[in-house]
């Protein structure tokens, strides 16, 4: 599903990390893997080590710390704030919503549309969708997107699947019309019926989390998790990723009329180092315009890379100049979603430690 | 088929395939080569195998054959 807009940018990113460092070293003991396969592991990968955060911390608390950050250094007003989007598979409760609850602590405004969106890998191209859509709308100019996963918890520490890739972080996003009017192209694709390929079983209203749902089962290749753990398919989601990817960025380049090679950076979710170099291949894009070091620095945190991986290659190069980027998620649902657009003069596009 | 048994080769880190053997048969085998695998599949010979699609194979040249056929 393709879709086009217009007068609408980017005003700013800020990612926000936890302090705490994990390196792969220190959890790579309790993988059934010899230390040699474990290095072979890292190697292949590109794992080093990843930001976790501390037991009791939320995503709503990074998103929080971040908003508190633009509004104390006056790059963000409360009353200018007319949509609240928060992206996340790592809710805070059942009910309320996530948003609402950040909205209340900062007690912002009543003519404000908060939304909780359950989204993953893609969640900061399907955010930005939405955003964008809610900004045809005469009565909002400005709409912040949150993006937020703290999933650590989820993951096995004896899932060498998983655990050494994942990380916890937040972005906030400000998007807002523009006076710009140059197009902004964006797809999204959806296939449901892989929609287990990435999954927790337990914890939800299908399979409330019992004492049976805690206990450690052995898979085939000698992870252990219980079904309240996050469970990965890494060949299917391989083989998903290689397979509708490239012809989505085809499909995209050619709606906007630009050539591959046109494009400054390539910003795509980031699963590991070996499935990003091997799609950058397959594109026929040189690696050094796809940067594959969010994961060895951060981990991955869903949604978040992207943000992540614009604010930690780009920095303030993007407070002034302006590129062109192509920005693409892919994973859980299955859903895959990318966006072309210009993006600079941004106001802020750093990162923050919590 | 020389070829695609070289880079299994390689993958397992071997010098040299028993093409009569499984891919389980070989202590080098793990899930990183299966994974390495599936990648070369879809890079150089652009095929989309399981995971448990590979290890069905009762030979590596029953493999073999299945992708060069």
């Amino acid at each position: 599903m393709d879709f086009v807009f217009k007068n609408k940018r980017i005003g700013g990113i800020l990612t926000i990390l936890p302090k705490k460092v994990v390196k792969f070293e220190e959890e790579m003991g309790n993988y059934s893997f010899s230390p040699a396969k474990c290095m072979k592991l890292k190697l292949a990968m590109g794992y080093k080590e990843h930001r976790i955060a501390e037991p009791g911390q939320c995503s709503s608390d990074f998103c929080k710390f971040g908003l508190q950050y633009l509004f104390d250094n006056d790059l963000l007003k409360k009353e200018e704030i007319d949509a609240l989007l928060f992206v996340s598979q790592s809710a805070d409760y059942y009910m309320p919503p996530t948003s609402n609850i950040i909205h209340g602590h900062f007690e912002l405004k009543h003519d404000c549309l908060c939304m909780d969106i359950n989204q993953g890998c893609a969640g900061f191209e399907l955010g930005l969708i939405q955003a964008f859509m809610l900004l045809e709308q005469p009565s909002i100019n400005k709409v912040i997107l949150m993006n937020a996963d703290v999933l650590s918890p989820k993951v096995s520490d004896r899932d060498r699947n998983s655990k050494p890739l994942i990380g916890d972080a937040a972005s906030i996003t400000i998007v807002e019309k523009s006076d710009d009017d140059s197009t902004i192209y964006a797809n999204i694709k959806m296939d449901g019926t892989g929609a287990f390929a990435l999954n927790i079983p337990a914890g939800g209203f299908r399979m409330p989390s019992t004492s049976e749902t805690s206990v450690m089962e052995q898979d085939d290749a000698g992870n252990y998790r219980s079904k309240d753990n996050l469970v990965m398919q890494g060949d299917d989601v391989f083989n998903f990723v290689q397979r509708e990817v490239p012809p989505m960025i085809e499909h995209l380049l050619e709606q906007a009329d630009v050539q591959k090679e046109d494009v400054d950076w390539y910003m795509f979710h980031q699963p590991n180092k070996f499935m990003l170099n091997k799609l950058a291949d397959k594109l026929g894009v040189p690696r050094e315009k796809m940067p594959a070091n969010i994961v060895e620095n951060f981990g991955n945190a869903s949604g978040v890379t992207v943000p992540t991986c614009i604010s930690f290659n780009l920095g303030e190069q993007l407070t002034d100049k302006t590129m062109k980027l192509c920005m693409a998620g892919f994973g859980v649902g299955l859903t895959w979603s990318s966006i072309y657009m210009k993006m600079g003069n941004l106001l802020f596009n750093n990162i923050v430690e919590f | 088929m020389e070829e695609l048994i070289e880079k299994i080769a390689e993958i397992l880190e071997v010098e040299e395939v028993d093409v009569n053997k499984k891919f389980t048969d070989y202590e080098e085998w793990d899930s990183l080569c299966g994974l390495s695998l599936i990648a070369m599949l879809d890079s150089d010979y652009n095929m989309t195998m399981k995971n448990k699609d590979i290890l069905a194979f009762n030979s590596i040249k029953e493999f073999c054959e299945a992708v060069i056929k």
